[in-house]
């Protein structure tokens, strides 16, 4: 715990001071300017102004340490994950026994710190047991006491009987999601669940698996059926519950219902029906004019639209095809004239309705920019959850464009304000990285992509083994293969070294070109380190097999960096594991032998290619009765191949 | 296992509860000898207990090797934090030397972890701070140029301290302290109030730089004892310019500095020169005495006693008191 003190001086007048001391000639006027004030955090962000980001630092939730910092993206995942499943066992503790923890330390009182009560408390059946239960969200017995309620005879208030249908529509007539553990989900749950199919490479979440469903007959439209006079928070409700749960032409006769009681709907309502509107009609003039409907009953019931309602309607006309595209733009102009922000998400379905797929991008480059004049130096919050989707689809956008300018702009958004915070979780800001440094590698100089490398990873994301392949294939194209050593490094901490293609990859990069000396000794380190983990050493690892270009680039690597032994043993390997070696390579290995004049050596050269019956053996055989000085014996083992 | 059996089937209980506990011990040993391995195993969930023994995780790379020599130091210790061995890219050594040989290094050191390390206040830092907290600073007043300027305008100071640390409460006891200093010289006081406020203060006066330093601590709050130490600085002044009727009584043994006039001194040197001068006895003993105390070597001798027993011995007041008695005594 580290301590800071500041001394704090400042003078006051003295009441007793003679007016008539002339000590200082000067009657200059004192004046004391007046004190500034500023609330509590002004200072501390004054300084976290001045404090940067840590480019070799990983995310700040792990210790700084060298064996405990997660090098690969599943440590990072399951590091993070079990942070998290510490922390809810604590609460889980806490919340279970609260007399063990009542008392206070932090001082000004911190309420999320203390226990919160999570069982009912009140054990009558009443209207009050009946909001406790509403507010703890208890579905279930929020729903049976007002089945006792209402068998006893005692009305329940609407505004109560609105809040139950809020949370039944809300959680779709099931308990909240995480206060069941998925063993103790009991099976007519289960009926109601559809498995939807995970796509593939995103991470599976929970609600990937618990699709719910709006059951029929469930407890909402019953409880809805027995009230006598519903309004429009109740109807509401419903309407709100169906669309979210998928029922959607259910929830259009609701509204229909609705009307035709002479009620009007809140703006929330509208809401929901516009998502739903594109689910409902097939053809794309249809969905509009069912769009255009809402928005005009809107207008008519003089209920004011908010942000949500236009990126709903974004959102909708990304599935009106080429109508999408007509209406796009007076939509957004609409929404400015009314005062209306737009919101990331506003941007990223407009943005989604002209680059649908990557074949589109080349007709509308300017869109993109546009775009991103127009958010370059705001700051931005979070109003729609689909905010955080922007930052990755944009800059999917830019790599199919192959736009860097666009992609800088996009990347400097992040630095201002509170943008950061829209970046997503770890699998949005992983695809975001991944595909900004993908676009990096195929536009930028090598200098360029390799500052960019060493400041993203690994302390914002871990690149996986395309994105290494890009940035090889960056190496090359300007000529840098020599740093491949030191990249290798890296690949090996990130855990891709067991991926064969890559491996392979890097190591005919290696062998194909002439370098100088020393980059040649790094070079057959680098080779004799991945030739270390083609053996089978480690438990659990996957292991590599050997193959004909493996094979022949450590060996070429090998000789070109003058070890011919360890060169030798490599070709020893070819026969081990059933590969042939190519002419090239075996050539090569003769011009190694002869600048050292091993006649040796060269004879087994030879029968090495004869016993892989290879065509080139003959010219072998020739090459090296030329030039080299051959005993009787070798000349006889010569002719008889 | 039961525990209440007659005596001889107790005896070979007690056998049997003997083994068991040996078994259990014994695979409870085992069990935690395979867990202690566990723990230095690779993170992932998968036991083996056939099959070659997974391989000891190794620590990484320290990260000091991808810094380069230019970075950002303020980005890698914004605040004070302990010392991170593979954070900072010195090759320190710390503690006690290992035999015939060298301090140990900073790679699991303990002394390093232990010490507070000003690494979060370089130079650079401590700038970009002073930056940063310009805005919240008002301008300093041109007419107070001097320090001498700052003491004649502002002769009294409070100082008081905040404090910041991380921990479960914002609060530090230590916060409400209050110092207030002020020179007694700029204050109003006579010669007898000046004394009497020295003799009041008693240790809060410091002679050499003529301050009253005041520090209250006994309320739990900052502006009350604020309030306080200026309350205590009123009541001090008002005070010590009333003069009580006990006043009167002060004794020789109550001056704070020597005077001269009815002390043993005066009496020796009027009982000695009366002798000297064989003054005939007179009636008038004080006209004698008065006329005797108003020579000048007499006040010479006043002089340089009164010096030396208030400031102390030194060359030169002794020099003094030795011209004087012997102008005094005529040798």
């Amino acid at each position: 715990m580290a301590q800071m003190g500041k001394t704090k001086r400042f003078g006051l007048c003295s009441a007793a001071k003679q007016p008539s001391s002339t000590v200082s000639g000067s009657e200059e006027k004192i004046i004391i300017p007046k004190m500034k004030t500023w609330n509590a955090e002004a200072v501390l962000q004054a300084l976290a102004s001045t404090v940067n980001r840590d480019t070799t630092a990983s995310n700040y939730v792990f210790q700084d340490d060298s064996y405990l910092t997660p090098r690969t993206s599943r440590e990072f995942k399951l590091y993070y994950l079990s942070q998290e499943s510490g922390r809810n066992a604590a609460k889980y503790f806490i919340n279970t026994f609260p007399r063990y923890f009542q008392k206070d330390f932090a001082e000004p009182h911190i309420p999320c710190l203390m226990p919160e009560t999570l069982e009912l408390q009140i054990d009558e059946v009443s209207e009050r047991a009946l909001t406790e239960c509403i507010q703890l969200r208890k579905v279930k017995a929020a729903v049976d006491m007002f089945d006792q309620l209402m068998q006893m005879g005692s009305p329940v208030s609407l505004d109560l009987t609105n809040d139950l249908l809020d949370l039944i529509c809300l959680y779709g007539d099931q308990e909240p999601a995480q206060d069941v553990p998925p063993e103790q989900r009991t099976n007519d749950m289960g009926e109601k669940h559809d498995e939807i199919k995970i796509k593939k490479g995103r991470p599976q979440r929970a609600s990937d698996f618990l699709k719910i469903v709006w059951g029929e007959n469930n407890n909402a439209e019953r409880i809805f059926n027995m009230m006598p006079e519903p309004n429009s928070c109740s109807y509401g409700a419903l309407i709100r519950g169906m669309v979210k749960h998928g029922s959607i032409p259910k929830a259009f006769i609701m509204y229909n219902d609705m009307l035709n009681n002479q009620l009007t709907a809140d703006v929330h309502t509208f809401n929901a029906l516009i998502s739903a509107a594109p689910y409902l009609k097939e053809k794309y003039s249809e969905k509009w004019d069912l769009i255009i409907d809402l928005l005009k009953q809107m207008a008519y019931q003089k209920v004011k639209p908010n942000v949500l309602t236009f990126n709903a309607v974004l959102k909708a006309l990304q599935r009106c095809g080429a109508l999408g595209r007509v209406q796009a733009f007076p939509v957004l102009n609409e929404m400015k004239a009314l005062g209306i922000a737009p919101s990331l998400a506003s941007y990223d379905h407009f943005l989604g309705i002209f680059y649908k797929a990557a074949s589109q991008a080349q007709e509308h480059k300017e869109i993109i920019q546009e775009v991103l004049n127009e958010v370059s130096g705001k700051s931005f919050a979070a109003h729609d959850p689909d905010d955080v989707n922007f930052f990755m689809n944009t800059m999917k956008i830019c790599l199919d464009t192959k736009d860097m300018e666009q992609a800088y702009k996009l990347h400097s958004l992040l630095d201002i304000g509170e943008n950061w915070k829209l970046l997503g979780d770890s699998f949005h800001q992983s695809v975001y990285y991944g595909r900004f440094f993908n676009l990096l590698c195929m536009m930028e100089h090598v200098d360029v992509v390799l500052k960019w490398y060493r400041e993203l990873s690994p302390s914002l994301f871990y690149p996986n083994s395309q994105r290494m392949r890009d940035l090889f294939q960056a190496l090359d194209m300007d000529n840098r293969l020599d740093i491949i050593p030191q990249i290798w490094k890296d690949i090996k901490r990130m855990g891709h070294d067991n991926n064969t293609e890559l491996v392979e990859e890097m190591l005919s990069l290696m062998a194909r070109d002439k370098h100088k000396p020393e980059v040649q000794q790094s070079f057959a380190e680098c080779a004799l380190d991945v030739k270390t983990l083609y053996k089978q050493t480690d438990y659990g690892r996957v292991q590599l097999n050997w193959s004909a270009s493996s094979l022949s680039s450590i060996t070429l690597i090998l000789l070109a960096a003058g070890r011919i032994q360890q060169a030798w043993e490599i070709l020893m390997l070819f026969k081990v594991t059933n590969r042939v070696p190519s002419e090239y390579l075996l050539k090569q290995f003769l011009d190694c032998i002869q600048m050292n004049n091993n006649s040796e050596q060269a004879v087994a050269l030879v029968q090495i290619s004869a016993s892989f019956c290879l065509p080139l053996t003959s010219h072998l055989i020739k090459r090296v009765q030329q030039e080299f000085e051959l005993n009787e014996e070798q000349k006889n083992t010569l002719s008889q191949l | 296992f039961c525990f209440a059996l007659s005596p001889l089937s107790k005896i070979k209980c007690n056998v049997n509860i003997i083994y068991t506990l040996n078994k259990r011990t014994a695979f409870s040993g085992g069990l935690s000898k395979i867990k202690g391995v566990e723990k230095q195993v690779a993170a992932l969930p998968e036991r083996s207990s056939q099959g070659p023994r997974r391989p000891r995780r190794e620590a990484g790379e320290p990260r000091t090797e991808r810094m380069s020599v230019d970075q950002d130091w303020t980005a890698v210790y914004p605040t004070a934090k302990s010392f991170k061995q593979n954070a900072v890219p010195l090759p320190v050594r710390m503690g006690y030397p290992v035999k015939r040989g060298v301090p140990p290094e900073k790679k699991g050191n303990l002394e390093l972890i232990k010490i507070p390390n000003f690494l979060h206040l370089t130079p650079v830092s401590i700038k970009k701070h002073c930056e940063a907290l310009k805005p919240f600073c008002t301008e300093w007043p041109n007419a107070l140029d001097s320090d001498a300027k700052c003491e004649e305008h502002f002769p009294m100071q409070v100082q008081s301290k905040d404090f910041v640390s991380a921990g479960p409460s914002l609060r530090n006891p230590k916060a409400r302290i209050i110092t207030l200093t002020v020179k007694l010289s700029s204050l109003n006081l006579d010669d007898h109030a000046r004394k009497k406020m020295i003799k009041l203060s008693g240790e809060r006066y410091n002679k050499e730089s003529d301050t009253l330093t005041i520090t209250t601590e006994s309320c739990p709050l900052r502006q009350q004892n604020y309030d306080y130490a200026l309350y205590l600085l009123t009541v001090l002044y008002h005070e010590s310019w009333k003069t009580e009727e006990w006043e009167k009584e002060k004794t020789r043994a109550d001056m704070e500095e020597y005077v001269w006039e009815d002390s043993p001194s005066q009496k020796n040197i009027l009982e000695t020169l009366l002798r000297m001068h064989a003054v005939e006895k007179c009636e008038e003993d004080g006209g004698v005495q008065k006329e005797l105390l108003g020579r000048p070597e007499v006040e010479e001798y006043k002089d340089s006693v009164t010096k030396l027993k208030n400031e102390g011995e030194n060359e030169c007041n002794i020099q003094q008191y030795k011209d004087a008695v012997k102008k005094l005594l005529n040798i």
